[in-house]
């Protein structure tokens, strides 16, 4: 018979207090601001029960939004982890390798610049695989390891970049004003049916990224061992760049480029977990957290103005992470 | 040694290692050609021969590490690249020269890797994985270190707990790249002596070892290899000769026997006047 060892039952506490913060931050979100709900009624009404005040508040307002920072903070930091263990690099997140940019780049062209009528969240995936296709494409040979994949991803993501700047300075202030939410990551604007595109790529890829977790952690050692323990190197490899790349573009469709989500979330899940695991699904539960943390703390610190989540974010996260690189300036790599 | 009783070697099958016109190579470059190689089953098989030889190309393909530009490995009779990646994995373990661990990862940590193919996508972690991992652990001698980050630990302890790894992996078959090759004289034998225990104890062993002495002394069956082609086989005593030294390495040698355990020594080598 088999049965767990106690090494092995930390994940799980882990993800338990986790979900447990998680529900904090989801009841403090509820709850707070000055609209004269109780916490109980706030509960109450996510439940529709209430007045219809109370109901259309939480239900309406409130609820989708939480639900929102969820997913696009789940998603933005298991994309960070998997792309960051196959990279062996803790640089090398999908906002650092372009990702993000291109999937920008494209939302903005959907809203200002192309009369297509296809939906932002499939074009912000378009430009996320464009991203990633190029930065891979002109590395081409070195694989997705090292050095030149990233450096020509920096490149590919300051093209995409400059591409929506120039997208934006051409357009008239209407359309420019309502892209302007992609450009520094809010979940204030969302479109409404980005919500199911990104739950929908959550719930299809996370079981993919934790299968992959366990051929990208043998990876880790050297592609040699690897395959001696029994991984196969292009199956992985391929699998995680298309789980980056959906998680990526639907949630830059829902958010905006919150980049550092990708960076911080997987540093702070592997500093709570052993060494010998990828911890796909307490980055994707520690991202959720710092994601809706950052989306409050935007929403009420400075009311009656609202700060965009993106902005909370690289206030805090930028210090962050010259923590980290201060803090272990050996262990850039994973 | 309460090895031979233990978790690592009761589940031993024998599998058999086959090269089959073998040719290896990197893009255009033809490393080996045409290569044909039967592993002895259950014994120690040193691959020698000089820098460039093409001894760590035919390890790694041998390993299906490396895709063959024509010809086959066989596994027990089957293709190897024809298998399932985890199914080979258990039957052939491999360490590689190249390998490193992230940092914090304890010894113990590491060994457990050993276990990857021998767990499903759902399956837990089990008493019997975790035998397994502690035999590997007292086998390398690192009980006492099991705890400690790998790269806290000597070049020599980290080289045995590697080792462990892939002992963990409880295969039939293991293949060893130069796995004494940073090492000093004392950690040098410690890890052909642990070698040598499972070969006693029911594994083939396959290594490309440098020091032709070691190789001697060691290994039941040698693979002389010069420029990608085998220009000598059998046991040691059979085929080392001083004609063979100077075509594999262009040396003038004497070749007597080690009075202390009959050994092969080779002395008096100087690099070869023609």
């Amino acid at each position: 018979m088999r049965m767990k060892i106690n090494a092995y039952a930390s994940p799980w506490c882990m993800s338990a207090f986790l979900l447990l913060v998680l529900l904090g931050l989801i009841l403090l979100g509820l709850s707070i601001g000055d609209n004269g709900l109780t916490l109980q009624q706030s509960v109450w009404a996510v439940f529709g029960a209430g007045d219809t005040f109370a109901v259309f508040l939480i239900q309406e307002l409130r609820l989708p939004r939480i639900i929102a920072a969820i997913l696009s903070g789940a998603a933005l930091a298991v994309a960070g982890c998997l792309l960051q263990t196959l990279a062996r690099n803790r640089l090398a997140t999908p906002n650092v390798i372009g990702l993000d940019n291109g999937a920008t780049a494209f939302a903005v062209a959907s809203i200002v610049a192309v009369p297509v009528s296809l939906a932002t969240p499939v074009l912000a995936l378009t430009g996320a695989a464009t991203a990633a296709a190029l930065a891979f494409g002109l590395s081409a040979g070195s694989g997705a390891r090292g050095y030149r994949f990233i450096i020509m991803g920096i490149g590919v993501g300051a093209v995409f970049g400059a591409l929506t700047n120039f997208m934006l300075a051409r357009t008239d202030m209407d359309s420019a004003n309502s892209a302007y939410p992609w450009t520094v990551g809010s979940l204030n604007a969302r479109p409404e049916e980005a919500i199911y595109w990104l739950g929908c790529a959550l719930i299809l890829s996370v079981p993919f990224a934790v299968y992959v977790a366990r051929s990208l952690n043998t990876m880790r050692l050297s592609d040699a061992v690897a395959i001696g323990l029994g991984a196969s190197i292009r199956q992985t490899r391929w699998l995680t760049l298309i789980v980056v790349v959906l998680l990526t573009g639907f949630s830059v469709a829902l958010a905006g480029p919150i980049g550092i989500i990708a960076l911080a979330a997987p540093e702070a899940a592997r500093s709570m977990s052993s060494a010998n695991r990828v911890p796909v699904l307490s980055a994707g539960l520690v991202g959720s957290c710092l994601m809706l943390l950052a989306d409050t703390i935007g929403q009420y610190a400075f009311s009656p103005i609202e700060v965009p989540v993106g902005l909370i974010t690289a206030i805090v996260g930028g210090p962050y992470l010259i923590w980290i690189l201060l803090r272990q300036p050996q262990q850039s790599t994973l | 040694m309460t090895f031979f009783n233990s978790s690592l070697a009761h589940t031993l099958t024998p599998a058999s290692l086959v090269a089959e016109q073998l040719s290896l190579g990197y893009g255009e470059q033809l490393i080996i050609d045409q290569l044909s190689l039967e592993i002895p089953e259950q014994k120690i098989t040193a691959i020698i021969g000089p820098n460039g030889c093409g001894k760590s190309t035919l390890l790694s393909g041998l390993a299906r590490v490396l895709k063959p530009k024509a010809g086959q490995v066989l596994l027990n009779g089957k293709s190897i690249h024809l298998q399932s990646n985890r199914k080979v994995a258990q039957l052939l373990a491999l360490l590689p020269q190249e390998a490193h661990a992230p940092d914090g990862l304890t010894v113990t940590e590491l060994v457990r890797f050993g276990r990857q193919p021998h767990q499903g996508f759902l399956q837990q972690w089990g008493y019997e994985d975790e035998a397994i991992v502690q035999d590997a652990i007292r086998l390398a001698n690192l009980e006492a270190l099991a705890g400690r980050a790998l790269n806290s630990i000597s070049g020599g302890q980290r080289q045995r707990a590697w080792l462990a790894m892939t002992v963990a992996q409880s295969t039939p078959l293991l293949l060893l790249d130069e796995p004494t090759s940073v090492l000093d004289l004392g950690h040098q034998i410690e890890v052909f002596e642990i070698i040598s225990q499972l070969a006693k104890a029911g594994k083939t062993i396959v290594m490309v070892v440098h020091d032709i002495m070691s190789a001697c002394r060691y290994a039941d069956h040698i693979v002389a290899l010069k420029q990608g082609a085998i220009i000598a086989e059998g046991a040691p005593k059979d085929i080392i000769t001083s004609d063979l030294i100077r075509q594999l390495y262009g040396v003038d040698c004497h070749i007597m026997e080690d009075p202390h355990n009959g050994s092969l020594l080779l002395t008096g080598a100087m690099r070869s006047s023609r």
